[in-house]
């Protein structure tokens, strides 16, 4: 039902007093498609938007796209049997899509604190990515085929991690749709060859009114293996932003929450952090 | 004049301190550890069946500025056979005998300027990238007193590192050697042979080299494949085991002596298709006439899938000169022997892993079981038992009787 409203006010804020003052922030700030942890965004929906699934799509990139972000997560991780996790994470973000570079470092439990992913996306090609498990004073590179695997106990996959880029798929639209009452353009996504990827293609819903990325879902041949949720939808220095993420394994019945917090868009950050360099230091 | 120099160089600080105070941050992590072991058999040299043991570690990293970070770890050790020292004091060498009561686990400054690294003080450098065994990681002494569940040591010393887009270039420079912890004489990780029982075996010592140790390492993250090239030039930090008969006839007194050796490595690490390819060798060469000179290596294969981990491989070894020394080495102990590991996470509290290696001449052979579980935010319970059976001339067989199980009740915060 919140969401619903959120969706509402959305509308509301493009439309009436959110302002000019707020749109040139956004034309100055890129936008995008951070399919999972990283964001969905949007301002308003221009009138001509093309149908063109395509268009679609890279007009979603290009209002989330920024020149760097910082936010602090909370993960809970809910498995069928009715056990649960709770971690913590801080991301930082340097670029955006196909050309970004990401550092994720736990920071709670205490146990698993200093653990950290360095993500290299690149445009044409599936992500590097490197794991260090201070513990063992070790990093261990994430084989392509270890991508499908869940990250560190919760439900999405290291190639959940990654960021997509436009160009790495392609793309049909399949209708229209409602998901929590905001009407969708529904998507299908294919990853290109050059993509290596666990999924032989994705389902994505995308907001018309603001072009939020409102939910994926993601198949191995014709079955839905996990489902992404964003909600939760405010603005964040002009960008449309989900701050709450809740990914489905639909083959164990597992649930991971990530609530974001503490988002900032376009801070300064330095290029040798993102580095396995870096992340060795704690 | 005395005051108001005081007074200046207090407000200098203070406007120095705030003035780096949004970009300082500082962070810790630790944790209080209570171990138990239970012995099924008692051993030759040993009839303790039950040890406790007890672990505090707490570090803190502190990062007054973007370029420079500082890092400092304490531990604080107590054990009911006598592994630890007796003696409250702050150890910083690690070059004891036995575990010190407190020890300066870590106490690093690092400084970074653009791709560049520099750590200085006590700290870990790991190198090599199999899992089995590293026969490229010279600077990463251990604790064997439980031979089969080890802990580094860290070491003293400056290591720098520029990344240069995907290559990265590590000089190590350690001023003096930090040995491995060897198997206490008096207790069961050092094995006595069947004709040696009944004598007493007297502790000698060790001569730990006055020298430095250097090595510089070349390593490749490419998209394909990963490698490094390394060069060590330093000292074996598991030693010969020098013997002689005590005039009195009854007793054997044992020393420790740790050879020069020159390492030349190599690592890799390709991912196919269905496993990651990993492998590891060093050339060990000594300009001593009476160590061993060989070719240690590894390779392995690794495959994570759905919630299991699996990796297994084969340790080898070839001798190019034969010596006259007797060395202790774990390392070459479980060379030629095929090795596993797998690991199953059963949700996101509770794992599962069993490891093992067998001799390929089956004189030797190990298996360990562990499962974990964490309750809560802070707590974590293990359980392990390790099988071990052998011939006593084997390096693995020799531990016959030191099959044992415990259990770690660990509270991190």
């Amino acid at each position: 039902m919140n969401k619903g409203r959120e969706g509402r006010d959305a509308r509301h804020g493009q439309g009436g007093r959110d302002s000019l003052r707020e749109i040139r922030v956004m034309r100055r700030r890129l936008a995008g498609l951070a399919v999972l942890v990283c964001v969905g965004t949007g301002l308003q929906a221009r009138p001509n938007a093309a149908d063109d699934a395509r268009q679609i799509v890279e007009e979603a990139q290009k209002r989330t796209t920024v020149s760097s972000e910082r936010y602090e997560g909370l993960l809970q991780s809910f498995v069928a049997s009715g056990k649960t996790s709770e971690k913590r994470w801080t991301v930082e973000r340097l670029g955006s899509h196909g050309q970004s570079k990401e550092v994720i470092r736990f920071t709670a439990p205490a146990e698993v604190k200093g653990v950290a992913l360095l993500v290299l996306n690149h445009p044409d090609r599936a992500s590097d990515q490197w794991m260090w498990t201070p513990a063992i004073e070790r990093d261990r590179r994430i084989a392509l085929q270890d991508r499908s695997t869940r990250f560190f106990g919760t439900d999405f996959s290291f190639e959940d991690l990654e960021e997509r880029d436009v160009n790495q798929y392609d793309y049909a639209l399949l209708g229209e749709d409602a998901i929590d009452g905001a009407a969708c353009w529904k998507i299908q996504s294919t990853p290109r060859e050059a993509k290596s990827s666990q999924y032989t293609h994705s389902i994505i819903w995308v907001r018309k009114d603001n072009y939020v990325v409102a939910q994926v879902d993601s198949y191995v041949m014709t079955k839905a293996v996990r489902q992404v949720k964003y909600t939760n939808i405010s603005n964040i220095q002009g960008i449309w932003t989900a701050r709450e993420v809740t990914m489905t394994d639909l083959r164990r019945g597992s649930i991971t929450r990530l609530a974001l917090d503490k988002i900032e868009y376009n801070v300064p950050l330095a290029e040798a952090n993102f580095t396995l360099q870096a992340i060795r230091r704690q | 004049m005395r005051k108001a120099i005081g007074a200046s160089a207090l407000v200098l600080w203070s406007t120095v301190w705030i003035g780096t105070a949004d970009a300082q941050s500082i962070s810790q992590r630790g944790f209080v550890e209570g171990r138990g072991f239970l012995f099924p058999q008692t051993a030759p040299n040993d009839t303790t069946r039950e040890i406790g043991d007890a672990l505090f570690r707490e570090e803190v990293f502190l990062k007054p500025a973007g370029w420079i970070q500082f890092a400092a770890g304490l531990d604080l050790r107590a054990n009911s056979h006598d592994q630890v020292e007796d003696e409250w004091r702050i150890d910083f060498a690690d070059r004891g005998v036995r575990r010190p009561r407190a020890a300066i686990r870590r106490l690093t400054a690092t400084v970074t300027a653009r791709g560049f690294t520099l750590d200085v003080g006590k700290q870990f450098i790991r190198w090599g990238r199999a899992d089995i065994l590293n026969p490229t990681d010279r600077f990463a002494p251990r604790d064997y007193l439980n031979v089969i569940d080890t802990d580094f040591l860290p070491v003293l010393g400056a290591r720098s590192s520029v990344q240069i887009r995907n290559e990265t270039f590590e000089a190590v420079w350690v001023p003096r050697l930090t040995p491995s912890r060897l198997p206490l004489f008096n207790q069961r990780w050092t094995a006595v042979p069947a004709d040696a029982v009944g004598i007493s075996i007297v502790d000698g010592g060790s001569d730990v080299p006055r020298g430095s140790q250097f090595g510089v390492r070349w390593n490749h993250s490419g998209g394909r494949f990963e490698g490094a090239l390394s060069y060590f030039d330093g000292f074996n930090h598991l030693p010969d085991i020098g013997s002689r008969v005590l005039p009195s006839g009854a007793a054997i007194e044992l020393t420790r002596t740790y050879p020069a050796i020159r390492t030349y490595g190599a690592d890799l690490a390709v991912p196919t298709g269905l496993f990651t390819l990993k492998s590891e060798v060093a050339y060990f060469t000594s300009p001593s006439s009476t160590s061993e000179e060989y070719v240690l290596y590894v390779v392995e294969m690794e495959r994570q899938t759905g919630e299991w981990l699996l990796d297994g491989g084969y340790a080898g070894d070839v001798v190019t000169k034969t010596g006259a020394s007797f060395p202790f080495a774990p390392d070459r102990g479980v060379a030629k022997s095929i090795i596993g590991r797998a690991s199953y996470t059963v949700d996101p509290r509770r794992t599962v892993a069993i490891e093992g290696a067998v001799r390929q001449n089956g004189d030797g052979f190990y298996v360990k079981g562990e499962f974990s579980e964490a309750w809560g935010q802070h707590w974590r319970m293990t359980a392990t038992g390790v099988g071990i059976s052998g011939d006593e001339g084997d390096f693995l067989g020799q531990y016959h009787r030191n099959s044992h199980a415990s259990v770690a009740l660990r509270f991190s915060f």
